[in-house]
């Protein structure tokens, strides 16, 4: 086939950032041609974002940086181009919408760049009708960008591009700053334009969820920005899955949930890209079963159903492999009272917490929290129990951020409507609340107040009022135990991303406080930090420590939390265990979109895949499975090894396959 | 609702003249009158300036209800407020020539005695503020920022570089608001100088600086890349959709609003 002449290309290109050290990315070369959808991947630090800016001659022209190597934009090299030139052809869409918009109404802001360009009134303002209704945002056009979504003002965002008519946009983690609802609202708009045709689009993004059914080929950056992988996307993605694993590179949930089928002892010949082929592979496992086995286990897993229990594996087979045990135990722990996995009812409005035997650590009762004059929460009862990691989930402006702080004191509840381990956060002072609660906020140099990361440990301690002594000993301990001896004198503004994470979940630990509350600790974050980040709530949880965390992104939920709170409109919508709730629908029913794994599970033909909610179960039952036919299979057993094989011993890096390693 | 500074201009109607002219004949034609105001000396011509200026607003302006009663209640309160207050710290010779009845007292506290003649001249200094305000408040009140900025960019060649870089940068100003309100709050949660009085308020104050100034450069450094990368700044000039003509009607209006300033100086003079 013919290739038509690539309307951007890049070879070679190193970037150096005025006073860096390396050179990232280091050697990355990209083609792009009419219509083609390339997305960029690599491991945090590798220079994606770097990389898209000389896409269009900000870097050099725009950003001190030093570039080597030749981006051509229709054969012409950027470094002979102004931007402004570069952007008949590549426009660019970046990942905070709010630091992109100039003018007062939607209508204004999109005719800004045509402006600049000087075309003529009426064709400015035809390209900004034709762009505005491509997005959905026509009848809006009289508007205040303000007055709009997250995703409405990132819809905009992309409208102000298509009105530049360039062939070419690229488009920095869109979708990074957006709640559910938003990324489906942005992508949708996305899919017309491609289907369309016309619009090369080069995208780095996170949610390769969103993503993949878009992608056409993928290239893939190494730590260091090296070249790694240029592609198809479904060859890099089958070919090359476990490469992008150890890499630290996130892949769609579905390839995850094929290697872990895998590695349960499955053939998977090709791995699924998207929930749809996810539940396809699983109807094609289900049916191979030997059809003798689904009678047990069709009783056995439909009762457990009809209860929405989170259920450990019934079969013994799967309780009895080391690891599930380790797993299922540990969730088990935190997560429910032996008495309430039994007949636990289906998540309901308000429904208490299992409290389990240690009490609750947080109990709130009527909690009404207004502001700026109207009422955001309407009355929340809520139990937490201690020792559990609980998520609470919401579509913008359900409340939930204001619940948390209320719950934390962070604003201050009305009196009596907050227990928190026996005070009331709306008399208690700051040193008692320091003590019993640590904030986490959504930014982390917010809450930064010292001029070092060791002082700004000892912070917390001296407000307690400890002894020297005792402040250097726990200080030196937390920056062993968060990584950050080598930064001790440094300013804490001047760490990188996941270091300021680090720090600050530190600075609210170290007085010793057994709860934690943090407000979206993965916005705007990649996935590799919020993996790491998750990783540390789970270790902290699993020694004690009761989370609580306010999130949008549900597969984190269903990966890591015990308990899921869904609030919408200022109420409590539903509680219970993440299984429970996820299985009540009320998820959707607030407005949220359940995880690509569940959408996959819950469309398989075989009800036995239908509880599994995370990655790790979605394992144990397929291990069960492969067993259980192992099993019936005895007089056959070289088939029996034959399915066995590609396990873990299958290349699977083992610290990638650690809970949130692979989470999605 | 807050004020949108963007909110694109609304014609009322040939009454409401002033929503019709150019916002730089609104801001041209009081200018000599307000540098007569800041020389001015006795109280006639700060308290005819007012009056001609918010009869002008009253029937030039279309007000909302909360405009209306800032300009027509609160302002008039505050300068009987503040008459007093600057009467309090009047010079007492200055206060004595100040009229006829200036020796007056109206009220005596132990040796301290406020006069009318005290009064008097505070109350020229507190219309001569308001006068300042209300002949400001003909622009403020009926243009829009961006026109003011186009009008700038048109009439008078300003670069639109600097004038939509303006024009964008207040958009900032909630931003670092709300950001500011987070700040706040964490530091307060942290236990941040905590306790009253100016020094530890002056202390969290400067604790708010570093977070607020990092989270400002790298905003407008965003801004700034998302601006060039749609061009701005590409020519010299840049398609105007919005032209903000200025006709006849602004001339006239300058040179009547000049005309008048002259009147009431010679009326006040005499």
């Amino acid at each position: 086939m013919p290739l038509s002449r690539p309307l951007v290309r890049a070879e070679g290109v190193r970037i150096r950032h005025e006073g860096g050290e390396r050179f990232t990315p280091d050697g990355a070369s990209l083609e792009v041609r009419a219509g083609e959808v390339v997305l960029l991947l690599g491991p945090s630090g590798c220079g994606k974002s770097t990389f898209t800016l000389a896409l269009n001659g900000l870097v050099p022209h725009a950003v001190p940086a030093e570039l080597e190597g030749t981006v051509s934009i229709g054969g012409r090299p950027t470094t002979e181009l102004t931007v402004a030139e570069a952007s008949a052809t590549v426009s660019m869409v970046f990942q905070d919408p709010d630091a992109q918009i100039v003018t007062g109404t939607v209508l204004d802001e999109v005719c800004f760049g045509p402006e600049n360009l000087r075309v003529p009134v009426g064709e400015v303002l035809a390209r900004a009708e034709l762009a505005l209704r491509q997005v959905g945002l026509w009848e809006r056009r009289q508007e205040n960008p303000d007055v709009l979504s997250g995703g409405g003002r990132q819809r905009l965002a992309i409208a102000c591009a298509l009105a530049l008519r360039s062939p070419v946009i690229v488009l920095d983690e869109p979708t990074a700053n957006l709640d559910p609802v938003g990324i489906d609202e942005v992508y949708a708009v996305l899919e017309v334009l491609v289907r369309q045709g016309g619009h090369a689009l080069v995208l780095v993004e996170h949610d390769l969820d969103a993503a993949i059914g878009l992608v056409d080929r993928i290239v893939v950056l190494d730590h260091r920005g090296r070249p790694a992988f240029d592609g198809p996307a479904a060859d890099v993605l089958q070919r090359h899955a476990e490469d992008l694993l150890a890499l630290g590179v996130w892949l769609p949930t579905a390839v995850i949930a094929g290697l872990r089928l895998r590695r349960a002892g499955h053939r998977v010949d090709e791995l699924p890209l998207t929930p749809e082929a996810l539940t396809e592979v699983l109807d094609g496992l289900g049916g191979r079963e030997a059809p003798g086995a689904h009678t047990d286990t069709d009783t056995d897993t439909d009762s457990a159903r009809n209860q929405r229990l989170p259920a450990p594996p019934r079969s013994g087979e799967a309780s009895s492999s080391p690891e599930s045990r380790d797993r299922t135990g540990a969730a088990g722990d935190r997560a429910e009272s032996p008495s309430a996995s039994g007949a636990k009812g289906a998540a309901t409005a308000s429904a208490p917490a299992t409290t389990g035997a240690h009490g609750a650590a947080v109990r709130v009762r009527g909690l009404r929290v207004a502001r700026g004059g109207s009422e955001i929460l309407h009355g929340i009862d809520l139990e937490i129990a201690r020792g559990s990691f609980v998520a609470i989930v919401g579509t913008n402006g359900a409340g939930k951020t204001t619940l948390l702080q209320a719950m934390a004191g962070v604003v201050t509840p009305p009196r009596a409507s907050v227990d928190l381990l026996g005070i009331d956060p709306a008399r208690a002072d700051v040193r008692t609340l320091a003590r019993t609660v640590g904030f986490v906020f959504q930014n982390p140099e917010h809450q930064f107040v010292r001029h070092t990361v060791a002082d700004e440990l000892a912070h917390g301690l001296e407000l307690q009022r400890a002894a020297p002594d005792e402040v250097r000993e726990r200080v030196d301990r937390m920056l062993a135990r968060f990584g950050l001896e080598e930064h001790r004198d440094v300013h804490p503004f001047l760490l990188s991303g996941g270091q300021k994470r680090r720090l600050s979940v530190g600075t609210a630990l170290i007085a010793g406080a057994p709860l934690l509350a943090l407000d979206e600790p993965t916005f705007g974050q990649d996935r590799q930090r919020s993996a790491e980040l998750l990783d540390l709530l789970s270790d902290l949880n699993r020694a004690g420590t009761t989370v609580v965390v306010v999130t949008h992104d549900l597969q984190l939920v269903a990966d890591h939390a015990s308990h899921l709170v869904v609030l919408s409109d200022g109420a409590v919508s539903a509680h219970g265990t993440v299984d429970e709730v996820l299985a009540s629908g009320a998820v959707e029913a607030a407005g949220l979109r359940r995880p690509a794994l569940v959408r996959a599970v819950r469309a398989a033909a075989d009800a036995r895949w239908h509880p599994v909610t995370r990655l790790t179960r979605l394992e144990e039952v397929a291990g069960a499975f492969a067993r259980q036919a192992e099993g019936e299979r005895l007089a056959r057993p070289a088939e029996g090894e034959r399915l066995a094989r590609p396990d873990a011993a299958g290349g699977l890096p083992g610290s990638d396959v650690s809970d949130s390693g692979v989470m999605p | 609702m807050p004020v949108d500074p963007y909110a694109e201009a609304v014609d009322h109607g040939p009454v409401r003249f002033l929503h019709r002219l150019n916002p730089l004949a609104k801001v041209g034609g009081p200018l000599p009158a307000m540098i007569v105001l800041i020389v001015a000396r006795g109280i006639e011509l700060p308290v005819l300036f007012c009056i001609v200026t918010g009869a002008l607003i009253l029937v030039g302006a279309h007000l909302t209800r909360r405009a209306a009663v800032g300009v027509f209640v609160v302002l008039p309160a505050v300068v009987a407020v503040l008459s007093v207050s600057f009467g309090l710290w009047a010079d007492p010779a200055e206060a004595a020539t100040a009229g006829g009845a200036a020796s007056t007292v109206l009220v005596q506290i132990g040796d301290y005695r406020f006069t009318a003649g005290a009064l008097l001249v505070g109350a020229t200094t507190a219309l001569r503020l308001a006068g300042i305000l209300l002949l400001s408040l003909l622009a403020g009140l009926t243009s829009t920022g961006p026109d003011l900025v186009r009008a700038l960019v048109q009439q008078l060649h300003v670069p639109y570089r600097v004038g939509y870089t303006v024009l964008a940068a207040y958009r900032f100003v909630p931003r670092f608001r709300h950001e500011l309100d987070i700040i706040r709050q964490a530091h307060r949660v942290r236990g941040v100088a905590p306790g009253r009085g100016p020094l530890a308020a002056l202390r969290r104050w400067l604790g708010y600086v570093v977070p607020l100034l990092a989270g400002a450069l790298r905003h407008a450094e965003r801004v700034a890349l998302a601006m060039d990368s749609r061009a701005f700044g590409a020519f010299g000039t840049r398609t105007e959709r919005h032209l903000v003509p200025f006709r006849m009607r602004d001339w006239l209006f300058m040179a009547a609003f000049w005309a008048l300033t002259a009147a009431l100086v010679l009326v006040g003079a005499s």
